[in-house]
């Protein structure tokens, strides 16, 4: 036995199996912000990559150009005929949004879910290992970007920031397997809205589950999905994308939907991160309320 | 200076597959085929090979350090990996004859046991719950093909690159 404990190496390999499963711990808890040393080193490379990626991106965004002009003939003529449903489309947006504000001020009520403020930011890195889908983008705390922060890009919602430090921050996408990254969605179906829960990412088939739809909710094919703004955080109305298919789920108590996203998760340059105007519920309060009723 | 040229390769690197994973489309050797860029960790290696052992084993350290806490923000997969493969890779070397080839072959070795080791890492912290076969033929089988191609082309290059940097350690 004493020789068990003299073998130095073996000593140091139990030491340092004993630190590693304390350093995953340590970050695999919820933490709202990291600690200074690692948000230094992040905003260290953050600069670096920062300076190396917009001659990449500029190169990059040269050769795209030229793919696109092979497309333009075809892109010409689809857009055309879609360009007299839109001078009708946006006449009756101009009409609803005054109606809109018009009766908001009859009843006197100015919060919406649905209003945001959008912030620009460029994508600088991406995590290479492709286990966990994270972005690194080139906004941090004090252009005033903070954790769970809902992304999107033109076509839809994409994810939201993980971890904010000084100048960067880290996005995590829809697509990333984490049992924690839960975003509140419903469908439109025409006159009903159903909710779910957006939880999880078909891989193989490139689409996104919505869960826990109620079992009675007629859900069909091609009808939209946003975020219902009733996560606390993300606004209303954001796009998240369209849905494929539709199953009853493994006790038949709720339904399960492939939902088609919007967005690209690989090729994004540039994303925007959303502010909500309505005031967000402390986590706290409602805490402390439940407590006292007890 | 001759001291400081092989860590800031490294560096260019490590930001390097960042941009490469950005730039390449995401099916680039067929659909649903998923190839990681660990050149990275095939730089150690040879640093390891051709190099200094010691070295090897520090900056993966050092490297593994820095990409948990930039790219993955879980503090400990790859700095566990990175130094642990380096050190198998010195053991393998006392075996094995030091040439192009052997080298070579060492790292594709080393580059699998990472992804492998990347995979029940996350398999155990519920961040994948993919299964073995299917990781096998989408992921490891990808990524290696995408890292042959980066050794080939990397070997000799590294090869005089980290003997320059034994000499001038030994200076």
């Amino acid at each position: 036995m004493p020789q068990f404990f003299l073998n130095k190496r073996l000593i140091i390999l139990l030491v340092s199996i004993i630190i590693l499963v304390a350093l995953i711990g340590f970050s695999l808890k919820d933490r709202e912000n990291l600690t200074w040393p690692e948000q230094f080193l992040k905003d260290t490379t953050g600069f670096i990559q920062n300076a190396v990626s917009s001659p990449v991106n500029y190169v990059a965004g040269f050769f795209e150009n030229v793919e696109d002009l092979q497309n333009t003939y075809k892109e010409n003529k689809d857009l055309k005929t879609r360009l007299d449903e839109l001078a009708r489309l946006e006449s009756e947006v101009q009409r609803l949004k005054k109606d809109n504000t018009e009766l908001r001020e009859i009843l006197d009520k100015k919060d919406s879910l649905s209003e945001f403020e959008p912030k620009q930011a460029t994508v600088i890195g991406r995590n290479p290992d492709r286990w966990h889908e994270l972005l690194i983008i080139n906004k941090g705390k004090n252009a005033g970007i903070e954790p769970n922060m809902a992304v999107i890009t033109s076509k839809g919602l994409i994810g939201k920031v993980k971890s904010s430090n000084t100048f960067t921050s880290t996005v995590q996408l829809l697509s990333s397997m984490d049992p924690t990254n839960r975003i509140s969605a419903k469908i439109q179906a025409g006159e009903n809205n159903f909710f779910g829960l957006i939880e999880g990412y078909d891989k193989e088939e490139g689409l996104l589950l919505l869960k826990r739809i109620p079992y009675d909710a007629k859900v069909e094919k091609d009808q939209n999905v946003i975020t219902s703004g009733l996560g606390g955080v993300f606004p209303e109305s954001l796009p998240i994308g369209k849905v494929v298919d539709v199953v009853p789920d493994e006790f038949g108590l709720t339904q399960t939907a492939y939902v088609k996203p919007g967005a690209d998760f690989y090729d994004i340059g540039h994303v925007m991160v959303v502010k909500r105007g309505a005031l967000q519920p402390e986590l706290m309060e409602m805490v402390d309320e439940k407590e006292e009723e007890l | 200076m001759r001291r400081f040229l092989l860590p800031l390769i490294l560096l260019a690197l490590f930001i390097g597959e960042s941009i490469f994973v950005q730039v390449t489309p995401h099916d680039l050797l067929g659909s649903g085929k998923i190839a990681v860029p660990h050149f990275l960790m095939a730089a150690l290696l040879f640093l390891t090979i051709f190099g200094s052992k010691k070295h090897g084993i520090l900056y993966g350290l050092l490297f593994g350090l820095l990409f948990d806490i930039v790219y993955v923000e879980i503090i400990g997969i790859y700095l566990f990996l990175f130094p642990v493969i380096a050190f198998i890779a010195t053991k393998l070397m006392r075996i094995l004859q030091t040439n192009i080839a052997m080298a070579s072959i060492i790292v594709i070795l080393g580059i699998s046991l990472l992804e492998t080791g990347v995979y029940q890492m996350n398999l155990l912290i519920h961040h994948t719950d993919m299964e073995f076969a299917v990781f096998l033929s989408s992921r490891l089988l990808p990524t290696l093909m995408l890292n042959a191609i980066f050794i080939i082309l990397a070997v000799y290059p590294f090869k005089r690159l980290s003997e320059k940097f034994a000499d001038s350690l030994n200076e």
